[in-house]
């Protein structure tokens, strides 16, 4: 017999997004919540500062343990990481937060090309706010007409370094405004958590909690008592009822007891498990009457994955840039996400960082020579006085084929005999014609912002990666273009939702965790009006 | 078992394998060092301290090399092989720490002392500078990699020598000596002294000492699995 549990909303994963959603939930509706999370939680508060010293000494794994053996992708899963652990894959986020601008969600409208999202910005903005005020952002806007907002961000922004100073300087000759990029870092105390120091190793740990990570939330939740948190607990399918289409159960392993079955039973089902993991579930939960899976009569689960590409360079700027001083804090230009009048579609973002690459200590001088003690530093300190290092980085956004896919491995297993996930990504016709002129325009305006500003040209690499991704899930209008609604309603099962990333239609040219935050908000309003508000 | 399954347990299997080789090649004169057959990670103090003076830089100080020495000392001893390594961002790899370089690193200083012997007639510990930098440069060999790695790059280096540097000048505190400027990389600094250039190095007393609690940190380093080739770094 299988171990039942019974709830109101059955959460499957715990990242970012069911964290924002599960929050939300708590805070205004008489609901009994349930996370489900495939891995174990991470290592406590007060243990951090002790893993980051093995991180720092050692390389170590400051979150060891986040991954279950086996539960590998087959193919090539851009963007992805194990994060099989509470808190998901954002425990290794470096917390920056901009929003997709307003064009993100219309490019067919306004440009001809891809696909709308079903919502618009601002239908988003206030998801944005609240998001932005549950994990705590810190930032400062930027001009009005590139960062349209409604309210001011919850805290102040990142202090812009020495360093970044003078990039901001530098980068601002060819009249492209620069501002520091927000970030979900206190720069005062707030949520209970301290304020940033600068200690530097945001990714892959910050050892004192300044960054928000989910397991913050969801241990608040749990100690206030309004959360019940199923970890070690892998969800292999969901069944509906018989003769409907409302899902009546999550049918699970405990990975500690893997021969007792669990059973998990709830009014609303959401899935919340990242652009693989959550296809794969949909795909995995085929039966009689759902032959290629739940939520896929239209064939579109598993398909539109999308990222954003980077164009990459290093630059050797006229004047000294100290490595070390915030060197995860980044300036950001949302400048070049609008395309050029009459010009053909290309969207970026424009960042730029302190950098020390090609500017650390060597062994061998340029001849060859051996260099020791003495001589290294002096080899090192004439090569950086009086100049620096600065790495710049556009992404463009990817514009997904139908092909791009999540599929069932037809004969690899993981440990419970389920199949594994395939990943393959593809670029849709347009955006392949795109490319090319894409990563040469954006290497243009490098070479543009170096010689307006002085300096040197080090490298420029396009990247083959497809960060950040999507899809998988897609929201669309109705059931012919999209698996969710835009609220993430599974629209052939009303008490099922998919949540975060696997619903984005693009994902944009910039980071897009706050959008899958503020995704996961606007879910929580909806799946909400289910159950009674919570009397204050 | 998937292949991933069959290829984790494979790289953690042969990493342990090859830590045991090393130590199984050391020469019997050091192995005889080792107490009842263990696994000792420390390695020839003088020979160490003579090849620190002249890897390390001179400004220093004699207390300063001494410092870094024992740091350097420390690390190794806490070493845990073939730890799981931190993954970079959009790689599912899992990767594990190289083995106990200690068995090799201390082959190699004896090698040293041995060659000393062998050329001069006089430990490696009692050599001049010039002598000793001789015999660290032939030891050392042509290398391609111009580059030292950082702190926990420096545990797969193939050469104690190249480690110890790696150590060192991987530090927040070399950087801060080459620039100097008291940057203090990778330390607990207040939000508000960002905009201010880091203050001037003056003195040797200005020079930051790393705390004492702790494994003698690394530089906050980029992804390892980056490359400025690949360009990423973190905070991407």
């Amino acid at each position: 017999m299988p171990r039942v549990v019974e709830t109101d909303v059955c959460v499957i994963g715990s990242g970012i997004t069911a964290a924002m959603l599960v929050a939300k939930l708590a805070d205004e509706r008489d609901a009994g919540v349930t996370v489900v999370e495939a891995g174990e939680r991470p290592a406590a508060t007060g243990d951090r500062p002790r893993l980051r010293e093995r991180y720092l000494a050692y390389g170590e794994n400051p979150w060891p343990g986040d991954h279950i053996d086996g539960f590998t992708v087959v193919g090539r899963p851009h963007g992805f990481s194990p994060s099989h652990t509470l808190g998901g894959l954002a425990m290794h986020w470096g917390a920056v937060t901009p929003r997709f601008t307003p064009e993100d969600f219309r490019t067919r409208t306004l440009f001809g090309i891809g696909d709308d999202w079903p919502l618009e910005y601002s239908d988003l903005d206030r998801a944005y706010e609240e998001a932005e005020a549950r994990m705590g952002v810190a930032g400062d806007p930027g001009p009005e007409h590139l960062d349209p907002r409604s309210a001011p961000y919850p805290m102040p922004g990142i202090p812009l370094t020495w360093n970044l100073e003078r990039l901001k300087e530098w980068g601002e000759r060819t009249g492209v405004p620069f501002w520091g990029m927000p970030s979900a870092k206190n720069t005062r105390p707030y949520g209970g958590r301290p304020a940033c120091c600068r200690h530097e190793t945001c990714w892959p740990i910050c050892p004192i909690g300044a960054k928000y990570s989910p397991e913050f939330t969801f241990e608040a939740l749990e100690r206030a008592g309004r959360l019940s948190l199923l970890a070690s607990t892998v969800v292999r399918r969901l069944r509906t009822e018989p003769g409907s289409e409302r899902v009546a159960v999550a049918e699970a392993v405990d990975r500690t007891a893997p021969d007792e079955p669990v059973e998990i039973r709830a009014r609303v089902f959401v899935v919340a498990a990242g652009y693989v993991w959550s296809p794969h579930l949909l795909l995995l939960s085929r039966d009689a009457r759902h032959p290629d899976g739940l939520a896929n009569r239209s064939g579109l689960v598993g398909r539109h994955l999308a990222g954003h590409r980077g164009v990459n360079a290093f630059v050797e700027v006229p004047f000294e840039v100290y490595p070390g001083m915030n060197g995860q804090h980044s300036l950001l230009s949302t400048h070049f996400m609008r395309p050029d009048p009459g010009g053909r579609y290309l969207r970026h973002d424009f960042r730029i960082w302190e950098s020390a690459v090609g500017r650390g200590a060597r062994l061998r001088d340029d001849t060859g020579a051996v260099l020791l003690g003495d001589e290294i530093l002096a080899d090192w300190r004439e090569r950086t006085r009086g100049r620096g290092t600065a790495r710049l980085r556009g992404y463009y956004d990817v514009l997904p084929s139908r092909e791009s896919r999540v599929t069932l491995h037809d004969a690899e297993r993981n440990a419970f005999g389920d199949p594994v996930p395939v990943v393959s990504f593809a670029d849709s016709e347009a955006s392949a014609a795109l490319r090319r002129y894409s990563e040469e325009t954006i290497a243009r305006r490098f070479r543009e912002t170096v010689r307006a500003g002085g300096g040197t040209l080090l490298s420029v690499r396009p990247g083959d990666s497809q960060e950040h991704p999507g899809g998988g899930c897609r929201m669309g209008a109705d059931a012919a273009t999209g698996v969710v609604d835009s609220y993430g309603r599974a629209h052939e099962h009303e008490n099922l939702f998919v949540v975060g990333a696997p619903t984005f239609v693009t994902a944009g040219c910039t980071n897009g965790t706050l959008t899958m935050a503020a995704l996961g908000v606007r879910a929580a309003a909806e799946l909400g009006r289910e159950f009674p508000a919570r009397e204050a | 078992m998937s292949d991933s399954q069959d290829r984790r347990a494979f790289l953690k299997r042969s990493a342990a394998a090859v830590s045991a080789a090393a130590v199984g090649c050391r020469p019997a004169e050091a192995r005889a060092d080792t107490p009842s057959g263990e696994t000792s990670r420390a390695l020839p103090p003088a020979i160490l301290r003579a090849v620190a003076a002249i890897a390390l830089p001179s400004e220093l100080g004699e207390d300063g090399v001494e410092r870094v020495v024992r740091g350097f000392e420390s690390w190794l001893a806490e070493y845990r092989p073939v730890a799981e390594q931190v993954h970079g961002y959009g790689s599912q790899e899992i990767r594990y720490g190289p083995p106990d370089p200690a068995p090799r690193w201390r082959a190699q200083l004896e090698a040293l002392d041995g060659e000393a012997r062998a050329r001069h007639g006089a430990r490696f510990a009692d050599l001049g500078p010039e002598d000793r930098r001789t015999l660290i440069e032939s030891a050392l060999g042509s290398g391609d990699e111009a580059g030292l790695p950082d702190r926990a790059g420096a545990l797969r280096s193939e050469h104690v020598v190249v480690g110890l540097a790696g150590f060192f000048f991987g530090s927040p505190e070399a950087t801060d000596l080459c620039y100097r400027r008291r940057i203090a990389g990778g330390t607990c600094r207040p939000l508000a002294s960002s905009p201010e250039v880091p203050p001037a190095l003056e003195t040797a007393g200005d020079r930051p000492a790393p705390r004492p609690d702790t494994l003698g940190r690394g530089r906050p380093r980029p992804d390892p699995a980056a490359s400025p080739e690949r360009g990423l770094e973190p905070g991407s």
